[in-house]
């Protein structure tokens, strides 16, 4: 409900502009926001997967139960749910509510990413290391995992005759590198090492529609909010944005769908390849972490121009997120671990400090009114003012803000607890509070630094009000 | 010092006056015009008992702590001049308002008939804050005997007492999720408090030099903010424990405090006649509010849809400004308040919005919001009612809290005409049990604990007034 007062300056400007923070708990290589965009996911080297609360950039929760690397994230839509794929071969689904796992699952291989269904969320598709990618149906009591396929479909007329041995050979060393729902949950998009984009219907499990889009590696698919365009992101140094056609129309026949690549972004100078690629929020921006630099590039779609490079800090960044409603970016650093923040810093307009002060542009000649310095008497003055007040006010009814994510119907609004008692189970972290405030690097001992609030003995009962704090300062 | 000096000289709260009653009915009083009566009916005599006309005498005791009626001549020239900070600004109109003073406020769609229904009794000293749970289960009080205590709503029972703080408690606020509350006391700590088991979070929040005086919750529980005598505003992240923000808020002792509906924004108002609108996320003011008379402001809240901001000025009016344009938009008179800082509640009654506030000459007033009509004014308290809360619940109840160190409960009469017939006020009857309750529990905690230096007086000296009244009983 804050729109209403920010300067609209501030709200026109919709990518960041400079890094505003950063957070860090352990090694983190993987980040994902929720819908609602009040929770950051971080999924660790240690396999720990870490819940950053982004109102306060503190850590809401802490999930353990991988032992290897978090590898890829994903939520629910009600935010309730979320899937951690590791490289210990393992996919869990985790409860937040409780913080515990509902499902867990293992693989035959490492799992590259696992996107859980949009709607469902005890269903979703894993791309496996050198496998078929596998649909997941974990609603039972027994999982079902039914592979689908990898191959590409060809055209109709070569399927009146045998393909030809070379295809045949060709389509077996097709593997599945990514594999993402549509935004219905009906179809599955998925993209293989040979380049080759796959449309696969979900109930039968079969490729609809196939078609080329690149040379090389298929390395990453993401799809807008409202799902009608997809980022690929190629091993070809391109990254593609494509809009796609409505899968779930009634009278889809799928030989007439034609996927056009929309933009092709790349760095024609540097010739420099994309560890990630994210949509913005309204999918109006598309933004890529650099191999081997320390640039994020944003480009925009409408005519496809890049609008920014963001600096930051001098390190190389791994995976890539956009806020899905503000100005803000998110990226894993792949050296330090941290995950650095990008956005907009409005500067203080003092004029809303005092409010009979406004802010001009230049001087301007002040011209006095004719009644400006009259004198009236206070009864006058005070019954005047009273009598203005007879505009309808209505203190009750609750009108929808713009830009408040307001929850569908069957989506009960899910709420995760917060939980106070999360100080103690925190021993690695690096900071420690010392007072109002003030954070410090915690000393190599560790243990024994005073750090006592003073000598006024304020809380002078309290020992435990100099227990560890475990974040750090922005 | 004289009355004269105190009254014409200094700021309101300065007045050197027995707190307790010295009712005054000087003939310049009636000040609101839609419903104050002709002067002369009400300077006779006190129409307490009668509840018709208790509207008319409202206007006649306003003023009472703070003048004499022999000064009044002179109150008037004074105040011509030296009209900031003075409570007594509207006291000067005393023709105007005869006119409409016969016929009754012609639209009144808003009846309320609220009666008591329990008094708790318990707390040693004057009660600052009472609130409802949020779930409308539980209600907590604090005392300026530094303990916390909680009731049954339903039957008055007294569930728990939290001892920790090492003076008096002025400000408690009560978590989006029951569980949790949060205190504020004048030994500088903000501590957190299990409800069920009436234990403390090992970690209270250190950081305010002086008293903390108010609190509020992110409504979803993450944050809290807290205003102090320190003249600042912290914004803490509550599962770290850590002060996540410092708002360079105001020159003088911050008030109140009040979180938003979802959480965007902060307002605080301070001493210095200014409330200030913040954004959570930068820590930004983003408007200040503040009216001509800049009368010290002790308490804000956010109406429930969050439009609005109500804010409680010891110039005994109640304003409801927009802080998007930044007007004002009503003023509620009818009750005292040139001391303490007082505190009220928007409530529903039928379909319409209530305001409901105590007053310092022991009454609890009830207003339309939206006609700024006196629709009740009701008595129980012995001395300064400092705060009043309404449930969240539909049970539509309203719980006070007073110097006299009782809280008492209040069900609307109204409502219950077709369903259970609530018995009428009967201190004795209802009493009685919550009494005995609270008896056995002032046996066990018999070592006095430290003075508290502020009961919810906010005077820019920081004089410490007389021990107001001794209690009753006890």
């Amino acid at each position: 409900m804050n729109l209403s007062l920010t300067d609209p300056f501030v709200l026109a400007q919709d990518y960041p502009e400079s890094t505003t923070g950063s957070l860090r708990s352990g090694h983190a290589t993987c980040v994902r926001f929720n819908r609602k965009g009040d929770f950051l996911a971080a999924g660790r080297v240690d396999g720990t997967v870490v819940i950053f609360d982004v109102e306060t950039n503190g850590v809401a929760r802490k999930l353990k139960g991988h032992t290897r690397q978090v590898q890829s994230l994903s939520w629910s839509r009600d935010g309730r749910y979320l899937l951690t794929a590791s490289q210990d071969w393992k996919c869990n689904i985790w409860d937040l509510d409780g913080g515990r796992i509902v499902r867990s699952v293992r693989f035959e291989a490492p799992v590259y990413i696992a996107e859980l269904h949009p709607w469902n969320h005890l269903m979703f598709v894993v791309s496996l290391f050198e496998d078929q990618p596998l649909l997941v149906d974990a609603s039972g009591p027994k999982v079902i995992k039914s592979n689908l396929p990898s191959a590409p479909k060809r055209n109709k007329y070569d399927e009146d005759e045998p393909i030809s041995d070379k295809q045949a050979a060709q389509d077996a060393k097709q593997t599945t590198t990514v594999a993402v729902f549509t935004a219905s949950g009906e179809h599955i998009l998925s993209g293989t090492n040979k380049g080759w984009l796959n449309i696969i219907e979900v109930s039968t499990r079969t490729t609809i529609y196939s078609t080329k889009i690149c040379t090389g590696v298929v390395i990453f698919l993401r799809l807008t909010g409202s799902g009608r365009d997809v980022v690929v992101n190629a091993q070809d140094r391109i990254i593609r944005t494509i809009q796609l056609p409505n899968l779930s129309a009634a009278d889809l026949d799928p030989d007439t769908i034609d996927i056009e690549i929309e933009h092709k972004f790349q760095d024609v100078v540097n010739k420099l390849s994309w560890n990630h690629v994210a949509f913005s929020s309204t999918g109006e921006y598309v933004t890529a972490s650099t191999y081997n630099n320390h640039d994020i590039y944003i480009w925009e779609r409408n005519h496809g121009s890049l609008v920014k490079i963001l600096e930051g800090p001098k390190e190389e960044h791994g995976i890539v997120e956009w806020h899905p409603h503000r100005p803000l970016i998110a990226a894993c650093g792949l050296e330090s671990g941290r995950i650095h923040i990008w956005s907009i810093m409005p500067s203080q307009r003092w004029s809303a400090l005092a409010p009979d002060f406004v802010e001009v542009e230049e001087n301007v000649e002040y011209i006095e009114h004719e009644d400006e310095f009259d004198i009236h008497p206070q009864e006058e003055i005070h019954k005047r003012r009273l009598d203005l007040e007879d505009e309808e006010v209505d203190v009750l009814t609750v009108e929808p803000v713009k830009g408040e994510i307001v929850d569908e119907e069957g989506i009960s609004a899910f709420r995760m607890p917060v939980q106070l008692d999360l100080i103690d189970s925190e021993s690695e972290e690096e900071f420690v509070a010392v007072g109002r405030g003030e954070m410090r690097r915690k000393s190599p001992s560790g243990q024994g630094v005073d750090y006592g609030l003073g000598e006024d003995g304020v809380g002078g009962s309290d020992v435990e009000g100099k227990k560890k704090v475990k974040s750090r300062r922005r | 010092m004289s009355d004269f000096d105190s009254a014409a000289s200094t700021p309101v709260p300065s007045v050197h006056r027995p707190p307790k009653r010295r009712r005054v009915y000087d003939d310049s009083e009636a000040s609101t015009p839609r419903y104050s009566s002709p002067d002369e009916l009400g300077d006779h005599k006190p129409h307490r008992s009668s509840k018709l006309k208790t509207r008319q005498d409202l206007g006649s005791r306003r003023r009472s702590h703070s003048s004499d009626g022999s000064v009044d001549e002179l109150d008037h020239t004074y105040h011509g001049r030296n009209r900031s900070r003075s409570s007594s600004i509207d006291s000067h109109r005393s023709s105007h308002s005869s006119p409409d003073a016969p016929s009754p406020p012609v639209y009144k769609p808003l009846k309320l008939n609220y009666k008591q229904k329990f008094i708790l009794k318990g707390h040693r000293k004057g009660v600052a804050q009472v609130r409802f749970s949020p779930d409308g289960r539980w209600i907590a009080s604090c005392s300026a005997d530094s303990t916390i205590k909680i009731w049954d709503a339903e039957t008055g029972k007294h569930m728990r007492t939290l001892e920790g703080h090492l003076a008096g408690v002025s400000t408690i606020a009560w978590s989006p999720d029951s569980n949790t509350i949060a205190s504020g006391s004048d030994d500088k700590t903000i501590r957190l408090w299990h409800r069920a088991t009436g234990k403390p979070y090992p970690a209270p929040l250190l950081g305010h030099h002086n008293y903390v005086y108010s609190l509020a919750f992110s409504p979803k529980g993450n944050m809290l903010v807290s205003g102090s005598y320190d003249e600042a505003v912290f914004l803490w992240d509550l599962r770290a424990r850590r002060l996540m923000r410092s708002l360079p808020a105001h020159s003088d002792p911050v008030g109140g405090v009040d979180f938003i509906r979802d959480g965007t924004l902060v307002c605080s108002c301070s001493t210095d006649g200014l409330t200030r609108v913040w954004d959570t996320a930068t820590g930004q003011c983003l408007r200040t509010l503040v009216h001509e008379d800049n009368a010290p402001v002790t308490t804000v809240r956010f109406s429930p849809n969050g439009r609005y901001i109500l804010a409680f000025t010891l110039d005994s009016c109640i304003r409801l400004w927009d802080y998007v344009s930044g007007t004002c938009k009503k003023t509620y008179q009818g009750h005292v308040n040139n001391k303490y800082s007082l505190g009220g509640a928007f409530g529903v009654g039928g379909t319409e919005g209530f305001i409901v506030s105590g007053s310092e000459d022991g009454d609890l007033v009830f207003w339309d919001v939206k006609t700024k009509d006196m629709v009740q004014k009701v008595s129980g308290h012995e001395g300064v009612v400092l705060w009043v809360d309404t449930s969240p619940s539909v049970s539509g109840k309203v719980v006070s809290g007073g110097l006299d160190g009782t809280v008492r409960i209040w069900v609307d009469v109204n409502e219950d005409v077709n369903g259970v017939k609530a018995e009428p006020v009967d201190a004795d009857a209802t009493e009685d049990e919550p009494m005995e309750e609270a008896r056995a529990e002032i046996g066990e905690e018999r070592n006095t604990p430290r003075e508290a230096s502020v009961v919810r007086e906010l005077g820019r000296n920081q004089e410490l007034e007389p021990s107001p009244e001794p209690m009753d009983e006890d």
